[in-house]
């Protein structure tokens, strides 16, 4: 795509590289052009190697490529770290004066472009602004527009005062004069174009976050963890614009706990946290199930197990959610594949959450919760959420649900298996519930009956939510393709992507990217259908794999990567063709 | 609420099946009297407690309740009156659930000051489990895990409470049925969480700890002409080895979480879909 540009910054944590690439991504946003980002991080505050890519087109784009043309580098490490993406014609930014650079020369074919980084930006009022003078340059050197980087840097700096927005854009001009001054732009063969589309940028975790304000979420406790921080620090300070709460937790037993005693008070409450807290979670996990107690709980996932590889991207948690926690759970797992289907399956969830009474995994992973992506601002239509709370029984209605002696039954075994539920509060209504087995009235009980009506009348749940919902799937490819490729999470974008490269070596596939994991469409008839189905999934052992082939009693091909690292579309391409009987060069 | 309300609306139909003598029976009716006399009613109460003895009270009482975890019974409690202020909150634990597997969550519940009731039914035994030390028992008690004694210090939970900065800290005694109401009373009237730990002697299994060493040796507070706003005299109480019942300190300053954070609003009440001004959201990602 000749269009495309692929750029990033890379240093060491500490260097402003987050902010620095999210300003680029925005001015490109802004410009029109559609923006996928990614990044590299280590898990610490200061030093280690870490990077901000981001990849625009005026074409969507759905994942990262191995392929970067602008790359300023703030470390001579930046540039053997991403040494295998650059190619003829890239361009290596990079400080002149400084001496860790010193004897800095670019590889053959690559263009070497000195910029006194640190010099300019004091020139500008200061030597912090260094990554900002780069992106003047690269502005240049994309023939972009410098006036989106501007409105860009008003957006970052707005709540600062006007003469650090000057500062800061005076140090863009620099950056940009300098490349006009020293270099012909002619040299670098980029030249991006602006479009009139409107598109909001954000990413899985934004994205979460704001589905649960639309879905009237109004209870959030969390503890801090990696990826999943950003849910909770999205929805601090804005939750509360809407009457509702977030509260950092002690820890997550505490957090789980608490959203659990805020839902039972009647808000819709949602903890978010990652593989280590989801384990801490489960046992609370059970007593959300057998109290039938509306309850969302996100798990951002990461490398693991035990603290893993915490800033790095994995998919390791699907069977601890499908079968986490002792006993036997009824439960609802849905896993958004996308930034926007983050927004849409959270709404989703909380739906299901008080429409069954029951716990709900909503799985996604570091891969979408770091990734930020432009959307048309439609795709979060808010006139088209709706809220459904399930059997909620008002004052007025009460009388139907109580006994012979006036006591509200909130276990009672209707027969789609959702009893009536009451909040505290409601006249009437008092009961209590409890995780051990209970009857009708919530009261303990080991009556080898009554235990069967309860535990039948809770997994039945499942069965009407089977019957109720649409379980079904997204589809990409050729529908009619002898190859059929599956896959969960996060894969979708660079998988969509894909589908495009093997087109190009002329393989054609049909893709089914699947969004619910329990309960989870029938596959058996795509699967029938095919000659080869392969399963692409960010782990070792291939879960979902495993719970298909369980489904569907067949064997399937498994394409994994667990090296904490997402998939890219071009490898991705590769590797689906080397699971085919005849493999296919794919031109990258 | 209603003016008419009585102790005995808390009450279930459910006998309790706490041993015959049992310290629980007292600490609960207190509970049940302070909530009546405060004007609350079984509908407008929420109830948590954790898992043991102590545990089994959302059972015998009357109200909104949960029976959670082990432990877990303050995190409970304070989602709850997070989301519904109007709603009087009641947390019941033991010694074994609040000191030691839920004693982090006592600690943050302490500072953190939500406007609720913490009653702790504090035997020094594990009995439900059938008579293993607790974190409040004796360094010499002699039980099936401890045939030495435990060989550590107790936990002093008003100590902790102090020191987490909690604002109303007390004791009580189950058997002295009118003070400990009155306790109880004091607690759930204090702006901010009420803690009471209640001397409940478990008669199965601890024969130190029984009602006639407490009626023995416990001192009223009041009887010294404590100022329990002093709270270098609080200090003084909590660390010298006498059993006190009474208001040990508070803090008539707390302002409680709930009206610091401005959680004033039933969070159950929401629009059947999204916020009016939900576009803005969007648009903040421009």
């Amino acid at each position: 795509m000749p269009d495309d540009l692929n750029w990033a910054i890379g240093g060491e944590a500490g260097d402003g590289i987050n902010s620095t690439g999210k300003i680029f991504a925005q001015a490109l946003s802004r410009a029109g052009r559609q923006v996928f980002t990614s990044k590299d991080f280590a898990s610490r505050i200061r030093g280690g190697y870490t990077a901000y890519k981001v990849r625009s087109s005026t074409e969507r784009v759905e994942s990262v490529v191995d392929r970067l043309d602008v790359l300023i580098a703030l470390t001579q490490r930046t540039v053997e770290e991403n040494m295998d993406e650059l190619h003829e014609g890239s361009v290596i930014i990079y400080d002149g004066e400084r001496t860790m650079m010193e004897d800095f020369e670019a590889p053959e074919g690559m263009i070497d472009l000195p910029v006194p980084l640190k010099s300019l930006a004091e020139d500008a009022g200061g030597a912090i602004m260094q990554n900002i003078v780069a992106l003047g340059a690269a502005c240049e050197i994309a023939n972009f527009p410098i006036d989106n980087l501007d409105e860009a840097l008003e957006k970052r700096f707005g709540d600062k005062g006007q003469s650090i927005i000057d500062n800061n854009q005076e140090a863009a001009r620099l950056g940009e004069e300098y490349v006009q001054e020293e270099y012909d732009r002619d040299e670098f063969g980029y030249n991006i174009e602006t479009t009139d589309n409107d598109y909001v940028l954000l990413n899985g975790d934004e994205a979460i976050g704001m589905g649960a304000i639309a879905a009237g979420c109004r209870f959030y406790s969390g503890y801090p963890i990696t990826p999943a921080t950003d849910v909770m620090e999205y929805l601090k300070g804005r939750l509360e614009r809407y009457g509702g709460h977030v509260m950092q937790t002690e820890d997550e037993l505490s957090a789980i706990n608490m959203a659990l005693g805020a839902a039972r008070a009647g808000a819709r409450a949602m903890t978010a946290t990652s593989g280590p807290g989801i384990d801490l979670m489960a046992e609370t996990f059970g007593l959300v199930a057998q109290s039938e107690t509306p309850l969302v709980i996100c798990d951002v996932m990461r490398s693991g197990p035990s603290t893993g590889m915490p800033t790095k991207q994995e998919q390791g948690d699907l069977n601890m959610t499908l079968f986490g926690g002792h006993g036997e759970i009824p439960r609802f797992v849905v896993a958004p594949t996308t930034v926007s289907e983050c927004f849409h399956k959270t709404i989703e969830a909380f739906n299901y959450a008080e429409k069954y009474q029951t716990p709900v995994y909503l799985v996604s992973d570091l891969a979408l919760a770091v990734t930020e992506q432009t959307f048309a601002p439609e795709e979060f239509d808010m006139d088209a959420v709706e809220i459904d709370r399930g059997k909620l029984v008002g004052e007025d209605e009460i009388d139907t649900w109580l006994n012979d002696s006036d006591q509200f039954q909130p276990h009672f075994p209707a027969a789609d298996g959702i009893s009536p539920r009451t909040l505290p509060g409601t006249s009437g209504g008092a009961h209590m519930t409890t995780g051990l087995e209970h009857d009708e009235l919530g009261r303990r009980t080991e009556e080898q009956e009554v235990r069967i009506e309860q535990v039948d009348k809770r997994n039945q749940k499942v069965e009407t939510a089977k019957e109720e919902e649409e379980w079904d799937y997204r589809e990409f490819g050729d529908s009619d393709a002898d190859t059929l490729v599956l896959s969960w999470g996060s894969n979708e974008g660079a998988m969509r992507e894909a589908i495009g490269f093997l087109d190009e070596a002329d393989v054609s596939v049909r893709f089914i990217s699947v969004p619910y994991l329990f309960p989870r469409p029938d596959l058996s008839d795509e699967i029938e259908a095919a000659d080869d189905v392969i399963v692409v999934e960010c782990n070792a052992t291939g879960q979902f794999a495993d719970v298909i082939e369980h489904d569907t009693l067949t064997r399937l091909k498994r394409v994994n990567k667990y090296n904490g690292v997402r998939f890219k579309a071009d490898e991705l391409a590769e590797r689906i063709t080397e699971e085919l009987d005849t493999p296919q060069e794919v031109p990258t | 609420m209603s003016s008419d309300v009585r102790f005995t609306d808390f009450k279930s139909d459910k006998q309790p099946t706490w041993c015959p003598g049992c310290g629980d029976f007292g600490t609960m009716n207190g509970m049940m009297k302070a909530l009546a006399n405060t004007g609350n009613d079984p509908d407008n109460t929420f109830v948590v407690a954790g898992i043991g003895c102590s545990g089994k009270i959302g059972t015998y009482m009357h109200s909104y309740a949960l029976h959670g975890v082990h432990g877990r019974a303050l995190p409970v409690g304070i989602g709850v009156k997070s989301a519904n202020p109007d709603l009087e909150v009641m947390v019941s634990g033991g010694d074994g659930d609040g000191y030691s597997i839920g004693a982090g969550h006592f600690v943050h519940a302490a500072r953190r000051n939500m406007d609720m009731t913490y009653v702790v039914m504090d035997n020094r035994i594990y009995g439900l489990t059938k008579g293993q030390f607790s974190p409040t028992s004796r360094e010499d008690f002699e039980t099936s895990t401890s045939p030495d004694g435990p060989k550590q210090s107790p936990v002093n939970p008003l100590a902790l409470a102090l020191a987490a900065d909690g604002t109303f800290i007390a004791q009580s005694f189950s058997s002295d049925a009118q003070r400990h109401e009155e306790i109880v009373q004091q607690a759930v009237e204090h702006d901010g969480f009420g803690f009471v730990n209640v001397y409940s002697p478990c008669v199965t299994f601890n024969d130190v700890d029984t009602y006639d060493y407490f009626r023995d040796t416990i001192v009223d507070v009041e009887d010294e002409d404590h100022d329990p706003t002093d709270r270098d005299a609080a200090r003084e109480k909590i660390t010298n080895d006498t059993e006190y019942q009474g208001v040990i300190y508070q803090d008539e300053d707390s302002v409680p979480y709930n009206e610091r954070h401005g959680l004033d609003s039933n969070m159950a009440d929401i629009p059947d879909g999204a916020p009016e001004d939900a576009t803005d959201l969007v648009r903040e990602f421009y």
